[in-house]
């Protein structure tokens, strides 16, 4: 097997990556995601936002976890009234155990969408989005291995205990494997082009002529 | 894509039959057929022999490779080699399963030749799937993967492509902060 030279990837793309998807139901979905912000400058009378202070005003310098996509529009390069810091799984240390065996790693937990996330905190300028996208990339590949062995040896049995440790993209990419492996196999049993009747049919009771009916 | 489906195209492949029967030439949108004399080989496609087949009017000749001489040898070569052999059909896996569920008694030797061509499959998608494997380790965002039949790709579709691009994300984000750090 070989490997063609790809092309490189240029400004454009990376830009098509970092767009929300307004259709996407995941990716609106993924903008809820809490991060924490600090704020730059006094923001006054939105104090009701915090739930944790009873003053008319934001004050310079309070902490406060904005969702995703409000943290966007807050810290811009032209408008920065929050700065962000990245949610404690995209930090160093988290990082770290990443990197030391991305396999044991119980990614849901971390994150539901673990990935997609943080290729979202890349719309900000952070100092630690240089580790961040390398150990992000390290990741998905070590534990691709997993993904694709189970995904492909799995028999019918409960598939929970295998997805239980995946994030959101490889649970998808183990779903979809498992419909096409399992299509396979239901063809080379010569199962695939027999009709079965229904379940909503087998489940279905006649209705019995009752005494009453019958008049 | 379904497996059903992709044997659904395999079945347009030719395959030569002996007749048991006389009929003039049938003209079908695919192309005419015939004219059928008995004992006379015929060259028709899948779907239409078996369907003569299972009324018991032809007997079906293997195509020229199913015999068990040339798969050992493809076997062997499949074995030794790291990348993929050409193989004689691209629908070699769909056109086994069929003639052996319909006409398994006009091959000689049906059982060895069903296992034969079992492991030439599984041979291959061992070497698949670690080429996946290596794929993706080796960040490659593209590959080349020759002699591949229809439903062995068919059979990685789903995973190989959500994982590329899953990957090729993951490495622009990574190229674009190199790029920044070069900037500065």
């Amino acid at each position: 097997m070989s490997y063609p030279e790809a092309s490189p990837s240029t400004p454009q793309l990376f830009s098509t990556l970092k767009k929300d998807n307004y259709f996407d139901l995941d990716d609106i979905i993924v903008c809820q995601e809490k991060v924490t912000c600090t704020f730059q400058s006094t923001v006054h009378r939105l104090g009701y936002i915090d739930p944790g202070s009873n003053k008319e005003d934001i004050q310079e310098d309070a902490k406060m976890e904005l969702p995703y996509w409000l943290a966007k529009a807050l810290c811009t390069r032209k408008r920065k009234i929050v700065s962000i810091e990245y949610p404690n799984v995209y930090r160093s240390s988290y990082l770290q155990i990443l990197a030391a065996d991305a396999n044991v790693v119980d990614l849901h937990k971390w994150g539901p969408s673990y990935y997609r996330l943080g290729e979202k905190l890349f719309n900000f300028e952070h100092d630690e989005s240089r580790p961040l996208a390398e150990g992000l990339l390290q990741a998905f590949i070590s534990r691709f291995r997993k993904v694709m062995d189970s995904s492909q040896n799995a028999q019918y049995q409960d598939t929970y205990q295998l997805t239980e440790k995946l994030d959101e993209i490889e649970r998808k990419i183990f779903k979809s494997t498992r419909q096409n492996v399992e299509d396979f196999e239901r063809w080379q049993v010569g199962k695939s082009n027999q009709l079965s009747t229904s379940e909503a049919i087998l489940s279905h009771r006649k209705r019995k002529h009752t005494d009453d009916n019958v008049s | 894509m379904e497996a059903c489906e992709i044997e659904f195209l395999a079945e347009d492949s030719i395959v030569t039959v002996l007749p048991n029967f006389s009929e003039n030439k049938i003209y079908l949108i695919s192309g005419d057929v015939g004219p059928f004399n008995p004992s006379m080989p015929t060259d028709l496609p899948l779907w239409l022999a078996i369907d003569l087949k299972q009324r018991q009017k032809c007997r079906i000749q293997p195509p020229k490779w199913m015999n068990v001489e040339t798969l050992q040898e493809l076997k062997q070569a499949e074995n030794d080699s790291a990348l993929f052999c050409p193989m004689p059909d691209p629908h070699y896996i769909e056109i086994t399963q069929l003639l052996m569920n319909c006409a398994a008694e006009d091959i000689p030797h049906a059982d060895e030749i069903k296992t034969l061509i079992k492991d030439i499959a599984d041979l291959r998608m061992a070497k698949l799937k670690k080429s996946m494997d290596g794929m993706i380790k080796e960040k490659a965002t593209n590959a080349r993967l020759d002699n591949l039949s229809m439903m062995e790709i068919n059979l990685i579709r789903p995973l190989l492509t959500q994982a590329l691009d899953q990957s090729y994300r993951l490495q622009c984000l990574q190229d674009e902060q190199l790029q920044l750090a070069g900037t500065e």
